[in-house]
């Protein structure tokens, strides 16, 4: 059984990450704590369903047009919402607020047009057995959430650090101000962040969707729960911290269930939670400092 | 007019107690903001004011004031206890800290079903709480408010909201103002979590949670925080929202949520801005000449 | 001079005249006032997919009755409030119909959390409330007004169980249900309880939140205990899933369900993995009486899709209300009109979707008499392929 569950904790760690990886980008870039990005995911996996259904794409194509459709989602909350507000400089709950307006205004109104009823991805879009491998159960989605997931990490982590453009939006991180007056685009750049930020929201609504067979107008929500413990945990705005905290996060659940109960599992994960912000608040695994206003 | 007054009440009752509740805890937000913290835990000590106080009641037999007493005392120990870690966070962490302690409240509630019903509940709670019973902890609450605003603890709040460090420089016990903001708030979000149990028969631990907190939040931000009546405006938004925008039908939370984005974006130190007003009645004066 | 004057006309004119007036005159003023039910229920929110399918059932029946004439020959005119699966909502709800839309009787609401709040307002304006999706504890002990039809799970979870090991020889079951929904918590209290009564032992007990999109954990380790089968509380949107990656990880028992898995959509939710699911409900699709052949071709011409157990129930339910409402002659004191309603409800027996169906009086909580809960046989069924079969 062992196993088993260590496999399980992987997929369902990344699963976290893959969430989280979006929202702690806004965080760490443009210094919000974006609560729309729950209804951003939902919206990329109810994108890829109609992709599906309506215009009969294939999933890779689905997923490419919930990741636009979600980016360009992300992007109008950048410019219509975030940025006039960024202007005047208002304090950091004012756009928290208006981003949980913005969600719940989202997840009614995808309620009044495809109704409140649970919805699946057609079985056909993906294969649903599952392989034996060395004695675990293991499925092909599985396989390629963990893949994509390690990969978007790799890709992230090496455009920060080894890019001018890492470097730019790093500085924008350590204080936006400074960025300015260094000539960066800071912008343009919060454009971009946005953009790609909500549409890995998007993919991972698809992912997860796929995985679970549920897709439902408020299905962000629990995720945007375990979202904020993940960055918590792992260092608000920090990628790799994310990542890691995810995994973290993943095989806490997974071994609480196994081995303590399962009506422990959420008691444990919050506890680490709790723990981790009093002993060390910069996260687990964070190495981003505090922004500097 | 009697006939309509009466036949108002008895439709209108429930809202407008529960804009009372509301305010109250709107106003215990405010308590710990004008102290230059985002606490994001009075949706769970409003709970755990419901909790004690209606266990108390229903199983214990206790009359009101002495359970209002116990409702009051317990969320603001529990505060004193968590607060002594959690207030030397600062900001978002501190915000995000409260807000998963609010969860942890949750999933104790779940817990300890022998005592707290667990996911069903507590039902068959005794209707306790008159129309006075509100008016009178929110006038209460508002003088004290306004009492202590104008306090020598009140321009600490007023201090360390600015700059905690320099407050701290000055000589002023920063940690001590602090948790005296977090208790005070604490104890004034479990008053309002006493009357509305009492209120309203039943209550369950999905009430007390992130939705909770969210709503309550968002009353006192979108009322604004430069006066004491901000709150309660913005308490009296919200509450009366859904009951105006019920010709919205199916379409009434997308209206509710794009009237948060709009205020906010519009009218961003909330409705009630002291400023904003008498610059339109500056406005209107010039227009009437 | 001659003037002429109706009392110069022919006999016969005369009568027919007269005839002819009165019958005019009766027939407006039977058809002018048309009797008002409320009707509170989720219609947004979390709860909206049952409280839509209820008010769909509600409207459906109403519209064949008043097709058929009406109630004695006034139409009855649905007042629906949305009460958004908040208690709040369906505490105003009711006010609102109540005391200013002065309906004469209520339906709903859908949660058996707002009902807890909501029915004792009914109960205390003497107002009947008729509830067709609360099942919980708590409800109709709060007083002779307060109606339901829909059977609680204590009443069902143990036939199902029953049903299911005796047919599937069952000796040993690990259960698994959500420990944060009112709902499928208290389904897990009527199993554990019916699981002592009969005796079943259980190999080891797991939980899982609202929510939830991965099960993994929890099933590799009811796998590990080699259960007959497994016990499941949980609403359709976990519990699809819970049986896709029960069949993923190779655990291939039966699945015995509670209310919320009684639905046609597992077999599009689950698919590939829904054999093997036992539930028992007082309504199925399969159930191929008259009655429910009639509502389902009925309902699904109507809606484009399928009803549920939520609408079966609350068709069934208008009905009813309707059969009590022939006998009341209304006086236009809607006090009194709405005592006479609670008066003629308890004696009710009808047939409909859901079979045959009659009330039974419940008890408060010192064991005195007090509010009408459903007394109705259920039916066990077991998925196979793209259906439900009912298992005798």
């Amino acid at each position: 059984m062992l196993e088993q569950q260590l496999f399980n904790a992987l997929s369902l760690g990344c699963v976290y990450a893959l969430f989280a990886l979006g929202f702690t980008l806004i965080f760490g870039v443009l210094g919000v704590v974006n609560l729309s990005q729950g209804a951003v995911f939902m919206l990329g996996a109810y994108a890829a369903l109609t992709a599906i259904n309506q215009l009969h794409a294939p999933l890779w194509a689905a997923i490419a047009f919930a990741f636009a459709f979600s980016g360009l989602v992300g992007l109008l909350i950048d410019r219509l919402l975030l940025k006039p507000l960024r202007k005047r400089d208002a304090p950091h709950l004012i756009p928290m607020i208006a981003t949980i307006g913005l969600g719940l205004a989202m997840n009614s109104l995808v309620q009044g047009l495809f109704g409140a009823e649970n919805q699946r991805f057609p079985s056909e879009v993906l294969p649903q057995d599952s392989l034996q491998i060395a004695g675990i159960s293991v499925t092909v989605l599985e396989l390629g959430i963990i893949l994509v997931s390690f990969v978007l990490m790799t890709v992230l982590m090496l455009t920060l650090n080894r890019t001018q453009l890492g470097r730019a939006l790093r500085a924008i991180a350590e204080s936006p101000k400074a960025a300015r007056l260094l000539g960066i685009n800071v912008d343009g750049l919060f454009m971009l962040t946005s953009f790609v930020a909500a549409g890995l929201g998007g993919i991972a609504g698809v992912l997860i969707g796929l995985y679970s067979n549920a897709l439902f107008p408020l299905m962000g929500q629990p995720m945007l729960h375990k979202g904020i413990a993940v960055i918590i945990l792992g260092g608000m705005g920090d990628i790799r911290g994310a990542m890691l905290a995810g995994l973290f996060l993943g095989f806490a659940e997974v071994l609480s269930v196994a081995y303590i109960g399962s009506d422990m599992r959420d008691a444990v994960a919050f506890g680490l939670l709790f723990l981790v912000l009093l002993v060390r608040p910069k996260g687990l695994f964070g190495t981003v400092q505090e922004r500097k206003v | 007019m009697i006939e309509f007054l009466d036949n108002f009440w008895s439709v209108y009752s429930n809202l407008v107690l529960s804009l009372g509740t509301n305010a109250l805890l709107a106003l215990s937000i405010y308590l710990t903001l004008s102290c230059g913290m985002l606490a994001m835990a009075n949706a769970a000590f409003m709970g755990i004011g419901a909790y004690t106080s209606s266990i108390l009641t229903m199983n214990y037999g206790w009359p009101f004031p002495l359970a209002i007493a116990a409702g009051m005392a317990a969320p603001a120990l529990v505060a004193f206890i968590i607060g002594r870690p959690t207030l030397r966070l600062s900001g978002v962490y501190l915000a995000m800290a409260t807000l998963a302690f609010g969860e942890v409240v949750r999933l104790c509630i779940l817990r300890a079903e022998g005592l707290t019903g667990g996911a069903l509940g507590l039902n068959g709670i005794p209707q306790l709480t008159q129309w006075w019973h509100v008016l009178l902890a929110v006038v209460l609450v508002l003088f004290l408010l306004a009492r202590l605003r104008r306090s020598k603890i009140g321009r600490a709040f007023e201090a360390i909201k600015e700059d905690e460090t320099a407050a701290g420089l000055m000589g002023i016990d920063v940690n001590g103002h602090k948790m005296l903001a977090f208790a005070l708030g604490a104890a004034i979000a479990g008053l309002g979590g006493v009357l509305n149990a009492h209120l309203t028969f039943f209550i369950g631990p999905q009430e007390f949670g992130f939705d909770r907190g969210v709503e309550i939040l968002t009353m006192t931000i979108l009322g604004g925080i430069n006066s004491l009546f901000g709150p309660v405006i913005g308490a009296a938004i919200i509450t009366l929202l859904p009951e105006l925008l019920r010709s919205f039908k199916d379409y009434r939370a997308v209206a509710n949520g794009l009237i948060l984005v709009l205020i906010v974006l519009f009218l961003p130190k909330g409705l009630w801005n002291p400023a904003w007003m008498r610059k339109v009645a500056g406005l209107a004066k010039r227009g009437a000449k | 001079m001659e003037t002429k004057q109706v009392t110069d006309l022919p006999r016969f004119a005369r009568i027919s005249a007269i005839a002819l007036a009165a019958a005019v005159s009766l027939g407006t003023a039977q058809a002018a006032e048309p009797i008002k039910i409320g009707v509170a229920e989720a219609l947004s929110g979390g709860a909206a997919q049952y409280g839509i399918s209820i008010r769909n059932g509600f409207q459906m029946a109403a519209d064949e009755i008043n097709a058929a004439g009406g109630v004695n020959g006034s139409k009855i005119e649905l007042v629906i409030e949305d009460e958004q699966g908040k208690k709040e909502e369906a505490i105003n709800a009711f006010k609102k119909l109540i005391f200013q839309d002065k309906a004469l009787m209520l339906f709903g609401p859908t949660l058996s959390n707002s009902a807890q709040a909501a029915d004792p307002i009914a109960q205390a304006s003497k107002i009947v409330v008729f509830g067709t999706s609360n099942t919980a504890d708590g409800i109709t002990s709060i007083g002779d007004h307060v109606f339901r039809n829909s059977v609680t799970e204590a009443d069902v979870l143990p036939v199902t169980l029953r049903t299911a090991a005796k047919v599937a020889r069952i000796s040993k079951v690990a259960v698994l249900y959500g420990n944060d929904d009112v709902f499928t918590k208290s389904g897990y209290d009527n199993f554990r309880k019916a699981l002592d009564d009969q005796k079943m032992p259980v190999t080891t007990t797991e939980t899982f939140a609202k929510g939830d999109v991965d099960f993994k954990a929890q099933l590799t380790k009811i796998k590990a205990t080699n259960p007959d089968a497994i016990v499941l509380s949980a609403l359709l949107a976990e519990g699809a899933p819970i049986m896709v990656q029960a069949r993923q990880l190779g655990l291939n028992v039966p699945f015995i369900g509670g209310n919320g898995m009684n639905s046609v959509k597992v077999f599009d939710l689950a698919k590939g993995a829904s054999d093997g699911l036992w539930v028992g409900s007082p309504w199925s699709i399969e159930n191929r009486t008259p009655q429910n052949t009639s509502f389902i071709i009925a309902y699904t011409k109507k809606y484009s899709s399928p009803p549920d157990q939520f609408a079966a129930q609350a068709y069934d339910a208008m009905h009813i209300a309707t059969e009590a409402l022939k006998k009341v002659r209304l006086s236009g004191d809607l006090a009194k009109d709405r005592e006479a309603v609670q008066a003629a409800l308890p004696a009710v027996k009808w047939t409909g979707a859901t079979g045959p169906f009659a009330f039974r009086r419940a008890t408060d909580k010192a064991g005195k008499p007090a509010g009408y809960d459903a007394n109705q046989v259920p039916i066990v069924s077991t998925t196979r392929g793209k259906n439900y079969e009912i298992e005798k």
